[in-house]
Formats: structure tokens, sequence, C-alpha cells
């Protein structure tokens, strides 16, 4: 950790939200220099009845919902893998798996195992709030071959984020494949939504204690285009949740490959497509 | 280093050149830019006071006949979505902006062939009569340009004669950039050219009058030309003082004929710090949260906003254009605390009028903004019937009302 325990919980406390985020980006920097990262999503419903379209332009195509059973979990993989062959697949949280396993009496190895034989590369995101079993279940993916998108956060429970941040320093030290972790919470409350400085000063935090995981997202998708790009300048350097849609399907605006790149450029960075595997594209 | 000389120059509280304020908005890291801006926020309000108004922008006609390419609310006369206000629905609105504490009427509209100078005043009378201390803030410059050439009348007696029938102060809109170069390419510069818009101010602040300042940008215009444009203010605001606030936005190019794209939220960022290092002499910055979003509009005050503007309850301009975002005093003061700073209610001066309404009485919460109109609504308002129209629609309209 770069800086010590009581210069942290005044960080946390300050409402100098510029001068933590100038230390966070100092982190970022040392890990990524100006380089921000980018992954194109292609969304699929977790149905199996429903269409599957993947527009040839996603970098990731992500199963999502919770699937019906097993043997539907399985099948949607098997169902999106042959529409989308040489795209990184991601499917699932990893919470929604550990709740299947458990219903149908089954080891969650055999679950993932069964997935990644149906084509699946990626668990999609494992909600660190939300496991029962952190650990063993991140490793559990990496035993099954499959690689685990990111680590992300359902809900906001605490005012104080560090503990909590200590708890995911742990979770990686455990086991070290973590290669990414979106801090801002997935579910947000629309009565008491978290503030714009909330929001950044937890991305810049995360960036400053959680020194181990390569990369901190943002879902451009989830938290709009402005409020993800401040987030860039305060220690966020991947974009998660670009739609992979053309520019003929969002009527008059821009295409989102432009305009996640000029968004990136205006923040003082350099864009880079990646895709779901964390490949540079192009 | 360049920027270095110039950010210490900053914190010297010495003024910046307009080459020094260019090298900093195009090269200084955001980061530096708000540090700079938020010291000189915290120098003007060492109390750490974040004041916002209660008050209700009401556009009370959208029928224009200026047609700038970058609006996307006014309907050319004659159209079947024309409206304009009825008075009484003015003071519905009054009743319902007083009952949640509102102190103000915000008022613009579109350059409306068909309502005379003598609507206006009217109109003026009538809401002071009703309402004796509710404040006006009306007419933009071009409104009041719009208003000299249809009654030939100067706009120093424009001014004069809407003082007497109960303006009390004006809102910089129509601003956009003032630079004529940028004025003719977004078709703007036959409403008012940047002489003739800071000409009106110059007026209205030499009548008494105080008012605001501000600028869209991200249309067609330069760096540099923003910066011109912020210059321009600081010297009127040296030669009367007259400015209370600065109010900047970006381009919002939904539906409009211009079209493009929005500015980026770290550029809105860094253009209303450079604001606050520009204009030393204009106290208050308020945040644009209209355009921005709650969350970005709350980031503002790190980076040299010392108000939160206005409490909205109905908004149509913008949100013609693509943005929605609603706040009530609740979720302001929410957002100004969390911050870190003191929430004040304040008066269009910018006197302190009190802590938060909601905290001294029950107030209905708004989770949407009001429209001027609801949908489908086409009623011509019966007084409109008793002044003279100029447009050959409006002449027929006054014939046979619907
Ligand atoms: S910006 Fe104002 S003057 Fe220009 S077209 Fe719109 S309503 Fe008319």
């Amino acid at each position: 950790m770069p800086v010590s325990d009581r210069e942290l919980a005044s960080l946390a406390a300050t409402h100098d939200i510029i001068s933590v985020g100038m230390l966070a980006d100092d982190v970022r920097r040392r890990h990524h220099g100006l380089q921000t990262t980018f992954v194109r999503v292609a969304d699929v419903s977790a149905d199996v009845d429903a269409p599957v379209s993947v527009p040839a332009a996603a970098g990731e195509v992500r199963v999502v919902g919770t699937p019906a059973s097993r043997a539907a979990a399985v099948e949607r993989v098997r169902q999106v893998a042959a529409t989308a062959p040489g795209i990184a697949l991601s499917a699932f949280s990893l919470s929604d798996l550990e709740e299947l396993a458990a219903r149908e009496h089954v080891p969650l190895r055999a679950v993932l195992e069964e997935l990644h034989a149906a084509g699946l590369d990626l668990v999609a995101q494992a909600p660190v709030d939300r496991l029962r079993h952190a650990r063993r279940s991140i490793e559990e993916i990496n035993i099954s071959g499959l690689v685990l998108a990111r680590l992300t956060v359902d809900q906001t429970s605490s005012a104080d984020p560090l503990p909590f941040l200590k708890s995911v320093v742990e979770l990686q030290r455990a086991v070290a494949v973590i290669r990414a972790f979106a801090p801002l919470p997935r579910r947000i409350n629309a009565a008491v939504p978290t503030t714009g400085y909330e929001d950044v000063k937890r991305v810049a935090l995360a960036r400053i204690v959680v020194d181990a995981v390569p990369s901190i997202q943002v879902d451009w998708s989830l938290y709009g285009p402005k409020l993800a790009q401040v987030a860039l300048t305060m220690g966020a350097d991947d974009v998660d949740g670009v739609s992979a849609e053309g520019e003929s399907t969002e009527g008059r605006r821009r295409a989102p490959l432009e305009e996640i790149r000029r968004n990136i450029r205006a923040a003082g960075q350099e864009p880079v497509e990646r895709n779901g595997r964390f490949e540079v594209r192009g | 280093m360049m920027i270095d000389r110039i950010a210490e120059k900053v914190r010297a509280g010495e003024r910046l050149s307009g080459d020094e304020a260019l090298e900093l908005y195009r090269n200084a890291p955001t980061a530096l830019l708000g540090r700079l801006a938020d010291a000189i926020r915290a120098r003007k309000h060492a109390d750490g006071i974040v004041s916002y108004i209660i008050d209700r922008n009401v556009n009370y006609t959208n029928v224009c006949v200026a047609k700038c390419n970058f609006c996307a609310f006014y309907r050319p006369v004659g159209s079947p979505e024309g409206y304009v206000l009825g008075f009484d629905e003015l003071f519905r609105k009054i009743d319902e902006t007083i009952a949640v504490g509102g102190v103000q009427l915000l008022l613009q509209g579109g350059h409306n062939p068909d309502l005379p100078l003598t609507w206006y005043e009217d109109l003026f009378r009538a809401i002071k009569r009703r309402y004796p201390s509710f404040k006006l803030h009306a007419l933009s410059p071009p409104e009041v340009i719009h208003l000299s050439r249809l009654s030939q009348l100067p706009v120093p007696t424009i001014i004069d004669r809407l003082i007497t029938a109960g303006l009390d102060s004006i809102p910089g809109g129509g601003a956009e950039i003032l630079v004529d170069r940028v004025r003719r390419l977004l078709h703007c510069d036959g409403k008012a050219t940047a002489d003739e818009w800071l000409g009106v101010m110059r007026h209205a602040h030499h009548a008494g009058l105080r008012t605001t300042a501000t600028m869209m940008y991200g249309t067609v215009e330069t760096d540099q030309e923003r910066l011109e444009h912020l210059l321009r203010l600081r010297a009127l605001q040296d030669e009367t003082g007259g400015f209370t606030a600065f109010i900047t936005w970006s381009y919002q190019p939904d539906h409009t004929e211009l079209g493009g794209r929005e500015a980026t939220g770290v550029e809105y960022l860094r253009t209303l710090a450079i604001a606050r290092l520009v204009l030393d002499n204009v106290d208050n910055l308020q945040a644009s949260w209209v355009t921005q979003g709650g969350k970005v509009g709350q980031l503002s005050l790190a980076y040299g906003a010392n108000d939160m503007g206005s409490v909205m309850i109905e908004e149509n301009v913008v949100r013609a254009a693509g943005a929605s975002y609603c706040m009530d005093e609740v979720e302001i003061v929410r957002n100004i605390e969390d911050a870190g700073f003191v929430a004040r209610r304040r008066s269009m001066h910018y006197e302190i009028l009190g802590d938060p309404i909601f905290r001294e009485r029950e107030v209905p919460r708004m989770l949407e903004l009001a429209t001027a109109r609801a949908a489908g609504d086409t009623s011509v308002p019966e007084e409109l019937l008793n002044y003279p129209a100029r447009s050959r629609a409006g002449k027929q309209r006054r014939v046979i009302p619907n």
C-alpha cells in the first residue's frame, strides 16, 4: 500500500476531491501511463428463448441475467458461442452461479466446467459483497479454465469505503487472479443516488488502496459518460460497457467507438480498445 | 515552465492576460486548473457557503423568428406547436413556486412578433400587483433588442419601461459566444451581435439593474474564442460591476438543426475553472447541473463554482435539446453538504435568505420537472386578443380564437 492507514483515513474523510484524485492518478500512471482501455460489449439475455444478435464490432459478448437452471445456463452459453464464434464470451454473475450450484446440489466447479465446455471464456462478474465464499469461488473459476472478467460491487453498504477496499486487497492477495475491479455499486438507489463526490472518491480510493489489481474499471452505460470520464482523471483506467452497436442504430448520435475515443482523449489520455480477454484489438 | 509561472501568478492574485489564460486552458492538467479555481472560490467565499435559489424557469412563448440553428426549443410563427402562456397560467405557476419557497420567476421566451411591449408591461404590472415581493428576473438581451426593434424604441427606453412595469433583473441568456464570427455561423448574429448583447447589459447596469452573464460553448467556436468571450465580459464588469454571476453550459445538440455532439464532462470542468480564473471580478459562478447532471454538477464545486443555480421547478429549453436532469431542493442541499459546504438559499442578488426551506416547513418533493404547457394543449390565452398581432398567422388567430 503506498500510503499509511492514517493517511488513508484522512483521504477518505476529506472533501478535497482533487487531492485524492491526484494521488490516485499518480498510482494509475504508474500502472498504465496515459493509456485507457475500453471494451465494446454486446449484451445478450440469459433467456434461452430470446434471440441472439451480436454486432460484429463487439469485443465481448456478455450473457446477462440469472439463468433458470444449470441446464439452461449451459444451453444458453452453447447457443451464444455458436452465434458469435471467436468473440470473447462472458456470462453470469458468480453469486448467481454459487446459488445455482447450491440449489442443484452440485459443486460450483462442476457448473463452471460445464459452462467452459459449452464455450464460455469468462465469468462476467463476481459481486464481492454477494458472494458466499469469495475466495474459494473465484479460485474455482481459475481452476475450471475460465477467467473472471471483473470484480464488482452490488450495493454500497457502508459510508466508510476503507474496510471494504482492504478486504478486496486481502482477497487479491489470496487469489491473485483479479484483473479488473469496478468499485462503484451496480445497484443504484434511485431515491438516494450516490453523489459525484462519493463516486469519484470511491474510484480514487480504490486505485490507491487496491494497488495489486491491475485495472480500476468504470461502466460507461451504467454511470454515464460524464461521470465515467471524470473518473478516468481520478484513478480509473478501463471502461466497461461501451455499446457495440453501430451508428445506424443510435440515430443521429455519434458511433459509440468515436464517442468513447473522444471522451478518453478529452480526459488527456490515450484510448486503447481491448477485447473481453484483455487483449488489445486491431 | 510556462504553466508553473502562470499558475504562480494566479496564486498571487494577479490578473491573467488572454494568452496566459489560453495557455492554461489548453495545456494545464485538469487537476491544476481545479486547484487554482478552487483557491479563488475559497478566497471569495471564505464562509464555505454554497448558495442556490428557488425560482421557476418559465418560457412564456416558444414562437420565435430568430431561428438560431443550435436551438431545439423554438417553433416558427404559425406552427401548430407554437404557444403563448396566458396571464392566469403564469399566476398559477407563481403560486406553485411560492408554495415550495420560491422567490422569483426566470422569464424568458422566443422572439414572438405577436407579443408587443404592452403585453410585457401589462404582465409585469399584473404580477407585481398580485405578488408585490416576488421578483422578475426576465428577458435576456436578445429579447430586449427584439422588443426595441418591434416597438421602434431605443433599448434604454425599453429597459426603463420594463423597470417601471416591474422588471427586477435581467438574465444573461442569449450570449452564446460573444464573437461575431461564431454568431454568424450559429445564425444568431441577427438577434444580437456581440456588441449589441453587451450594450443591453451596459444599459441595464447603468439603469441600476443587476444581471447575470452566460456562455454556451461547444458549437463552432475555437478555444481562443471562448476566452475572448470571457475577456469581453470581464471588461464590461470592470466598467459597470453589474454582473452578479456567470454561468456556462455546454451546447445540447439533440433535435437541433446544427446537430453535432456535446462537449464532455471534463471539458465542462476545465471551462468552468478557466472562467473562474479569468473572471476575477465576478463573485459568483454557478454549476450547470441541468446540462451536466447532478454528479458532475456537484463536482463543479471543486472546480470553481460556489452556487448550485436554481432549484428548477420547470425547464423547457435544455430539455428540448436532450438534457433532462432534475434536482429538487432536498437533492441540491444533499449534494452541497456532501461536498463539505454549507447550503443556503439566496436571492438573485446573492443575498442569503436563509437555511433550506424544507428544514423549516413541509415542502412537496419534486422529482420531475414541470413543462411550460401540458402536451397537446394548444389553447390561446384570452387576453392575447387585446394585443395587436404582427404576423399573418397571429392576425388570423386573433380573429378566430380556438
Ligand atoms: S435560442 Fe432563443 S432566440 Fe434563438 S431560436 Fe431559440 S428561442 Fe429563438
